[in-house]
């Protein structure tokens, strides 16, 4: 129940953010969708035990995926769809309470949040990179060797 | 110069001047620009885009000089629908169903449209999203209202500072200054309980969500130069919102 109504809230909260950044009317309830879809992944892997960041890391893969796969269904770019569909994962409560804590001078509790925060967006990044990467398969971006074309 | 390579030039910049501007990423102003100068028949088509400028150039005929032109794109907004239809334009353009005089047309309408959605629309989305996620950071329902509230003053704050100071940075500090203060006296007054995840809430719509996304976006794509100034920039906005809201805090509590 209380599940139910954290995905719903997070629905409602990404259809804001598309609000804000001027997400286009066909992709805002998908954005939404996605942004929720990505939460209800994240407390999944938390309630199975997984570490935060590998949690984030799954969401954040699988939200980057659908966006991708919806984004050449519906003919629009893909981060109208996969900045509301990762937006859940950021760690926005980790970034402040790492300023809290500098601006109350705990210095080692402040690296101990700065650290965890860095780590939480590496996360979102690396998910990003797993998706682009599969689905640049064959198109190709940046290459090492020149194994001929 | 002939007058059509003049025509496409125009509109192939003002195509990535809008695109740039508005939050796409550098790889797609790139592959836009060669996509729509080689539909017009043109070769030898060069696209260098960074997060501040582009420079296009292309052959207009053998043996004829080259030309070669750049814009300086200076204010980086976040208006996904622009982009949108400035990919939709080119899109149409590069299959031939579109003439240049066409897309230029099209072009200067999206390129003058005002905000797709209404600015108090803009302001409740900042509330709702603001409220949202306070409850989600593990604030309670009783929360949600004064979150929404401090949310949408942070989020009028941010506007109006920009409209009239004209300065990204002070905006976005003044933005998170007021949102805190806005939380720290609700509770203060006995309005919601978890201070901490009021503020949270009310910060969270400042969130620079487009240029970090972009920033590993072009990275990967091997636009290195523009993909680290992207992520300067993102963590610019990042250092403007925590310097406010730890002034607000130092001075408050």
């Amino acid at each position: 129940m209380n599940l139910l109504l954290e995905i719903v809230i997070t629905f409602t909260a990404i259809l804001g953010f598309g609000v804000i950044f001027s997400v286009p009317r066909r992709a805002l309830l998908l954005g939404g969708a996605i942004g929720s879809s990505t939460w209800f992944v994240q407390q999944a892997g938390l309630a199975f035990g997984a570490t935060p960041v590998f949690a984030t890391v799954i969401a954040s893969l699988i939200a980057a995926t659908i966006a991708h796969l919806f984004a050449r269904r519906i003919r629009i770019p893909v981060t109208t769809l996969s900045i509301p569909g990762i937006l859940p994962l950021v760690p926005g409560s980790r970034a402040y309470f790492t300023m809290l804590a500098f601006v109350e001078g705990d210095y080692i509790q402040g690296l101990e949040y700065g650290v965890e925060t860095m780590l939480l967006a590496g996360a979102i990044a690396a998910g990003l990179v797993f998706a682009l990467s599969i689905f640049s398969f064959g198109k190709g971006i940046g290459n090492r060797y020149e194994t001929g074309n | 110069m002939g007058a059509k390579a003049d025509k496409v030039m125009d509109i192939c910049l003002l195509a990535g001047e809008i695109m740039l501007t508005y939050g796409a990423e550098t790889y797609r102003v790139e592959e836009t620009l060669e996509r729509m100068a080689r539909a017009a028949g043109f070769s030898n088509v060069h696209c260098f885009t960074t997060t501040t400028g582009i420079f296009l150039s292309f052959e207009e005929r053998k043996g004829r000089g080259d030309m070669m032109q750049m814009v300086r794109v200076d204010n980086r907004m976040q208006d996904l629908n622009k982009v949108t239809e400035v990919n939709q334009v080119s899109r149409e353009f590069t299959s031939g169903s579109l003439t240049v005089a066409d897309a230029e047309e099209r072009l200067n309408e999206i390129y003058h449209a005002k905000i797709h959605y209404p600015l108090w629309l803009i302001h409740l989305g900042a509330g709702v999203a603001g409220g949202g996620f306070s409850y989600l950071f593990g604030g309670g329902l009783s929360d949600y209202l004064p979150a929404f509230i401090a949310a949408i003053l942070a989020s009028i704050g941010l506007v109006e500072f920009e409209r009239y100071l004209k300065v990204r940075f002070a905006a976005e500090f003044a933005a998170a200054f007021i949102g805190g203060t806005s939380a720290i006296f609700l509770v203060f007054i006995g309005f919601g309980s978890n201070m901490d995840q009021i503020i949270i809430g009310s910060l969270m719509p400042l969130v620079p969500g487009v240029p970090l996304t972009n920033a590993v976006r072009d990275l990967l794509s091997g636009d290195l130069l523009a993909g680290i100034s992207r992520g300067v920039e993102a963590l610019l906005t990042s250092l403007s919102i925590a310097s406010g809201i730890a002034l607000s805090i130092s001075l408050f509590l």
